[in-house]
């Protein structure tokens, strides 16, 4: 054994102590009430976390004690539903069928002419003026009123540059603007972190669509081209839709759920 | 210039314990009051401490894993290609890699967050900002575990690493393995390496210090090599190939030509010759180890062509120092470790060749002709011709020669042994050199009983007081033990008695219908043995009204039932019967001990426990008396009392404040108080 193992290097010529063995299964048995008094004295936010450890470590155990007794209990069993069974109450009544099945091309075009589209979150709460924009004086007195500066996320384009000062109604501060999110896909259960590449619509008012803010529901554009889509005619996608799920400005980043 | 000390590098710790002392830093260490009524300003300060807190203690840390852990390039090669074999350096260097990039990831989180936090409006948000921010931390810190947890296996097992100056005098052992070069290093160092009959079974570089002529020499002993092509060596081998390639060192070739280790010289010889390059600008020696079992004379002719080969291949590292030529008896060398003769040659020769060369070179080099001025030998110039030699006094030459003689002549127990048989046949009289009174009690025989007394129990002056504690103690545990069962005599009944027994037997059945209705109540009550007698319902006055009742008198059963009851007081004369206490061991000629047991015994049960301090006497691997009685006060403590009263354990739920003032007290804000 290497030079530098002395504690083995000791057991090995010497053995063990004689009552090691014992010693060891006592102080082991007496650690179930070491921790019993930790878990009594505990106090504060040490407290709860050792709480919310040993909560987990208490479910796990029993669940493992209920997967060994499960071979031994009884259990009534449910037998399986058919599909298409109905209740005795609806057997005898026609159910009729819809002769048309419909294309999912019509669909679509259906939807778009009534400008209804299936999001995620379809609500969202309102924000208010008074919470998106904060009021700047302005002028030598600083009793001019009419600056607002964005308190949410926003988005700007890579092109943009800031009107002249002196005109600026509305300031986007630069340590609110993003560019990337964070975007999953539903079904592939990936999150991605994709390019903005537009403000869509902002369920708040259209307002905020063009000043580009990015609040929860917001309907965004993504750059998908490095997911790799392709369209059954043969041409690669590379933007999509997402809408955005998390607060921006509470998170410090932008989530959001592709639409497919 | 790095310190090679590898055991003082700190602990890396794992992801999880990690994240939670640097979370549990920040939440001690930075303030933690904050009310949404504060300026926003005083608020965001206080978000911004905290994220920015967390992020210089990540710095912090994981800069001193990076710091510490050697980096492969810059220390001494040997190190350097020692740590590759040992643990991949490539391997190594991503995790420290990882390790880096963490940091800044880390400094950048906390860059963004903290730009984010200016534009807080709300305590609510900027919490939310620093909430994210620890998070995203946090989740860095979670990603590098795996890196964490080989970082600290490497830093266990470096620390471990024998301690090798690459710098100092080194003489490095090498060749087959079963030669005996760990026999050799045991013989001239103190490490005590692990020899044993099958091969490999030093696994890695053994360090050992030995001394030559004032100087310290370091004796490294390798693992042995096998003749293999250089692809195919195994981590082990690859540790010897590192020492012998990286250190400069006299190198000593071990030959193992009785053959016994399995290989033969043929084999040995090969070996030699695949890594001879490796002993370029070695002084080299060749040692022909285990002569006892075959002496260097009397192998084959081909096997001495073979050594006749390896030696010209030594000479030649002879030449390329500049020695002479025809100085080939430090070259090749014989010795046995067994019977350890020309073991003590063959270091000297080693260290000797090594020290030669280190001084040749020193003195070529340039460093030191600056020195060498410096250096001045002074002896005394001859005054006349005449003869100086130094004076010993005669009385000293005398001693010394007796000394000598003395020496050879001693015969020690050993020897005696050896005369008379042996090891089984004779057995050497210990008592030999007893000191005694009078010599002619040397060979008695010391009796264990004398007087009807054990001779062993007078050897200590403090007997009696011991005795004493102990007695104590045991009687301390006899109170522990309940009583022993009450035994009925089997009595002959008369028809009037059985009479009466029929009435007891009604009302026990009674009593049984009133347990069962208790049972039904069980739930809320713990159940306690009947011996325990909580509610002291079992009264000897109880018994004695129901004996009347039947029309028996009491008396004799009360005085019966007390007398072996220990709550009582017992006086000093009942003493000498107590049949049921283990006294019947007790010394008779300590009268008092017994008495002293039973009162202990019927003091605990009607007082309370306080009682006199104990005197303690030191001894039985104590310091001082006052190490002892807190040895015993801890004793005490840790033996875990069997909860056989039902009360309220360690694992029932405990409600620590019954009456919380929250709930208990102050005013609604709209509706009434009636009830609470």
């Amino acid at each position: 054994m290497p030079q530098g193992d002395y504690i083995d290097l000791h057991r090995k010529r010497y053995g063990y102590r004689p009552d090691h063995f014992e010693r060891k299964r006592k102080k082991e048995a007496r650690l179930v009430h070491k921790r019993s008094e930790i878990a009594q004295k505990a106090l504060g936010i040490k407290g709860k976390m050792f709480a919310k450890k040993r909560y987990a470590e208490k479910a796990l155990m029993k669940k493992t004690l209920m997967m060994h007794e499960e071979s031994s209990t009884r259990r009534k069993v449910d037998d399986d539903v058919h599909e298409g069974s109905i209740p005795a109450y609806l057997l005898d009544r026609d159910t009729t069928t819809r002769a048309k099945i419909l294309n999912n091309t019509i669909k679509q075009k259906r939807k778009e002419k009534a400008g209804k589209w299936e999001v995620p979150l379809p609500k969202v709460r309102p924000v208010a003026e008074d919470e998106m924009f904060k009021i700047l004086r302005s002028g030598k007195r600083k009793t001019k009123q009419w600056k607002r500066m964005v308190t949410k996320a926003t988005f700007v384009g890579p092109g943009f540059t800031r009107k002249p000062p002196k005109y600026e109604r509305f300031i986007r501060p630069s340590g609110l603007r993003f560019t990337k999110s964070h975007v999953t896909h539903p079904e592939l259960k990936a999150t991605f972190n994709l390019e903005i590449i537009g403000v869509k619509k902002n369920p708040n008012g259209q307002m905020y669509t063009s000043l580009g803010v990015l609040t929860k529901g917001t309907i965004i554009e993504v750059n998908v081209s490095e997911l790799g889509l392709v369209t059954p005619a043969g041409k690669v996608v590379w933007g999509k839709y997402a809408q955005v799920t998390n607060n921006p400005e509470n998170d410090g980043c932008v989530n959001a759920v592709l639409l497919v | 210039m790095v310190q090679y000390n590898f055991k003082k590098m700190t602990v890396v710790p794992n992801g999880k314990d990690f994240i939670d002392i640097i979370l549990s830093r920040t939440q001690r260490q930075t303030p933690t009051v904050v009310h949404k009524g504060y300026a926003i300003s005083r608020l965001r300060q206080f978000y911004m401490r905290k994220v920015k807190y967390t992020q210089q203690n990540f710095h912090e840390k994981l800069s001193t894993i990076i710091d510490e852990f050697p980096r492969l390039d810059d220390i001494h090669p040997f190190y350097g290609d020692l740590l590759h074999v040992l643990y991949n350096k490539d391997h190594f260097k991503l995790a420290l890699g990882q390790i880096n990039s963490a940091r800044t990831l880390i400094g950048k989180i906390s860059k963004d967050y903290v730009k984010l936090l200016k534009y807080g409006n709300s305590l609510y948000r900027c919490k939310c900002l620093k909430v994210a921010a620890l998070g995203r931390m946090c989740t860095v810190i979670k990603r590098i575990g795996p890196s964490l947890a080989y970082l600290e296996q490497i830093r266990q097992h470096m620390a471990r690493l024998p301690s090798i100056d690459p710098n100092t005098r080194t003489v490095l052992i090498c060749g087959y393995p079963n030669v005996g070069k760990s026999s050799f290093i045991n013989k001239i160092t103190r490490a005590d390496v692990d020899v044993q009959p099958y091969a490999f079974t030093t696994k890695s570089l053994f360090v050992g210090h030995t001394d030559y002529k004032y100087l310290r020499y370091q004796v490294i002993d390798t693992p042995g090599i096998l003749d293999r092509p250089f692809e195919d060596r195994n981590i082990i081998e690859m540790c010897s190939i590192t020492a012998l390639a990286h250190l400069r060192a006299a190198v000593l070739f071990f030959l193992d030509i009785s053959g016994s280790c399995g290989y033969n010289i043929a084999q040995q010889a090969s070996l030699f010759h695949s890594i001879k390059s490796l002993f370029m600008n070695k002084p080299l020696i060749i040692v022909c180890n285990k002569t006892d079992l075959q002496p260097l004379e009397g192998i084959s002719e081909e096997d001495k062509k073979l050594v006749a080969e390896m030696k010209n291949e030594a000479m030649k590292t002879v030449i390329g120092q500049g020695g002479e030529a025809t100085n080939d008896e430090g070259v090749l060398l014989t010795m046995s470790t067994l019977t350890e003769e020309g073991v003590i040659s063959v270091k000297n020769a080693a260290c000797e060749r090594l020290l030669n060369q280190r001084v040749e070179l020193k003195m070529k080099s340039k460093k030191i002709n600056e020195c060498l001025n410096r250096f001045h030998v002074a002896l005394p110039k001859q005054r006349d011709s005449k003869e100086r030699p130094p004076c010993i006094p005669q009385a000293v030459l005398e001693a010394k020669s007796k000394q000598a003689a003395e020496k050879e002549k001693r015969s020690t127990e050993r020897d005696l042994e050896n005369e008379n048989g042996g090891a089984g046949v004779y057995s050497s009289s210990l008592k030999k050199h007893y000191i005694l009174a009078n010599d002619e009690w040397k060979e008695d025989v010391m009796p264990e009983i004398l007087d009807g007394y054990n001779v062993c129990d007078f050897v200590d002056p403090d007997i009696f007081h011991r005795l004493k504690e102990l007695e104590r103690e045991e009687g301390l545990r006899h109170e522990e033990q309940g009583d022993d069962d009450f035994e009925m005599d089997a009595l002959k009944l008369t028809p009037e008695e059985q009479g009466m027994l029929s009435e007891i037997r009604k009302k026990r059945s009674k009593f049984i219908q009133q347990h069962r209705i208790k049972k039904s109540t069980a739930e809320s009550r713990p159940i306690v043995p009947r011996k325990f007698d909580k509610d002291r319902e079992f009264t000897t006055k109880r018994m004695g009204r129901q004996l009347t009742k039947l029309g028996i008198d009491p008396t004799m059963a009360i005085n019966r039932a007390r007398s072996r009851s220990v709550s009582r007081g017992r006086k000093r004369e009942r003493s000498v019967d107590g049949g049921d206490t283990d006294g019947g061991d007790a010394m008779d000629m300590d009268v008092d001990a017994p008495n002293k047991k039973q009162r202990m015994l019927s003091r605990s049960h009607s007082r309370s426990r306080s009682r006199p301090p104990i005197e303690v006497v030191p001894g039985e691997g104590f310091k001082d008396s006052s190490q002892k009685a807190k040895a015993i006060k801890k004793a005490r403590k840790s033996n875990m009392m069997r909860n056989k009263n039902a009360r309220r354990g360690e694992a029932d739920r405990v409600i620590p404040t019954l009456k919380p003032k929250h709930l208990f007290s102050g005013k609604r804000s709209i509706g009434k108080t009636q009830r609470r």
